[in-house]
């Protein structure tokens, strides 16, 4: 039994890192395996992830102020992916991961929302310029695409922004 | 022309090279993130975007100068965590720390995660890094730069770094301590006037006591790397001195493959220990960088 120090994030249960680690199973197709190896804390409304180490058992008894990346965030209803964890993982997704050209992609992030006809059930996706940049969250619902992406962090001018 | 740093005129190599090297901009440096990227599908990318990378370093194929390229903060892979501008200097610290898989790390003082996030890819983000830094205001840069670069083996304290818990050892220990910072001083633009400012003089002793908790704090087989990012010797090798007579401290070889010069061995009339040699100091005008220094040290056995 660790001993963590109470600055530390609660460790999530079992059976809500199970919850959470499916959801990115059936929704886009991660397997819940490529998880084996991490920790998941909870506070408040969001979910941390850290690699497992042996050395976890020492660093425990550290104040900390962050732990690993925020995977999960809570919105509503729904527990999001943050962008993040999909950057980092999402490269295993198989399903619910749109490839988006650079026009659609400045739409995105000026706002508007995109109409697409897609076999997919209400929710996130998987946002990725050409196939393989990842970057981030989108949220499909009713034949439309909007961006989850901060838009603080990736502007429309970086797009097609002259280099030099 | 000012001579600036005139004081080191003796201890510089061509210090008229070094003068030189003060007038011109630096060449913009990255970092590509192997932990999200490999080098080759970059260099691709951006060549594709009319970028041209030239290698750095002959022994980390990571390590890239970008000339012309000024903004790379602008760039969607940047956003992605594909790279990280980060001076080459400073990259070599990571190197010369040369972390196994699966270790301890403690990085002592960790903002804004440069040089963190480069020891987490040089251990393939495996084991487990402590990332220190004492002020709150500076957590969230620091967050913000571990979680753009894929970082998953960190957590963050907020301890002063001369004040760092006992309670546990690590195999690697990184000091990047405070400095005076002249190494980043360039004769240019708006900042082109080096003041000494005050505080300077109070600096030698925080970095002694930081790097005497960061000696205590490793295992008997762990390495420390200090780094500063000055060419004073009051802050550096004077520094070791401290560490050297206080403690069986020993020093071992910097290895980054790149050019520098040994530490020194006087300086104002007094002498520091031999083996100060074995650090490294790193000058502008010989790889158009940071300047730079860096002692790896382990106990004697």
């Amino acid at each position: 039994m660790i001993q963590w120090d109470s600055s530390w994030p609660e460790l999530a249960e079992e059976r809500e890192r199970q919850h959470l680690f499916s959801q990115l199973e059936d929704r886009f197709g991660i397997p819940r395996s490529l998880f084996d190896g991490y920790l998941l804390f909870k506070r408040e409304k969001s979910w941390s992830l850290v690699r497992n180490s042996s050395h976890i058992v020492a660093a425990a008894q550290f104040k900390v102020s962050m732990v690993g990346i925020r995977a999960f965030q809570k919105v509503g209803a729904y527990i999001k992916p943050t962008t993040r964890m999909l950057q980092i993982f999402g490269g295993a997704a198989t399903r619910a991961r749109i490839v988006l050209d650079e026009n659609q992609l400045e739409r995105l992030l000026g706002g508007e929302r995109l109409c697409m006809d897609l076999d997919l059930d209400r929710g996130y996706v998987i946002l990725t310029l050409g196939k393989h940049m990842i970057l981030g969250a989108g949220f499909y619902a009713r034949g439309e695409l909007h961006s989850q992406i901060p838009r603080k962090e990736l502007k429309i001018r970086m797009i097609r922004m002259p280099l030099e | 022309m000012d001579a600036i740093f005139e004081e080191y005129r003796a201890i510089i190599p061509d210090f008229s090279g070094f003068q030189g090297s003060l007038q011109r901009p630096m060449c913009t440096h990255l970092r590509i993130n192997r932990l999200r990227i490999e080098p080759r599908s970059l260099l691709d990318r951006l060549e594709r975007k009319g970028v041209k990378l030239e290698r750095s370093s002959k022994i980390d194929d990571s390590l890239f100068f970008a000339p012309g390229l000024t903004s790379p903060g602008n760039l969607p892979e940047y956003f992605s965590g594909y790279l990280h501008p980060q001076a080459l200097t400073s990259c070599l610290a990571a190197i010369a720390l040369d972390p196994a898989p699966e270790s301890f790390v403690l990085d002592l003082c960790a903002a804004p995660g440069g040089k963190t996030s480069h020891v987490a890819q040089l251990m393939g983000n495996t084991g487990l890094i402590i990332a220190n830094e004492l002020y709150p205001g500076r957590h969230a840069g620091l967050g913000h730069t571990l979680s753009r670069l894929g970082v998953l083996n960190t957590i963050v304290t907020g301890y002063q770094a001369q004040q760092f818990p006992m309670k546990q050892r690590f195999d690697y220990v990184l000091a990047d301590v405070p400095c005076s910072g002249e190494g980043r001083f360039r004769k240019i633009g708006e900042n082109g006037f080096y003041q000494t400012r005050k505080s300077k003089l109070k600096l030698p002793d925080l970095q002694k006591k930081i790097l005497l908790r960061g000696f205590d704090l490793l295992k008997e087989d762990g390495v420390l790397l200090y780094a500063t990012c000055t060419y004073n010797p009051d802050e550096n090798e004077s520094v070791i001195q401290h560490l050297l007579t206080e403690r069986d401290a020993r020093l071992l070889p910097v290895v980054t493959g790149v050019s520098c010069e040994p530490g020194l061995t006087k300086w104002r009339g007094r002498r520091y220990d031999v083996q100060i040699r074995k650090s490294a100091r790193f000058y502008p005008h010989r790889l158009d960088s940071v300047g730079f220094f860096m002692a790896r040290i382990g106990r004697r056995t």
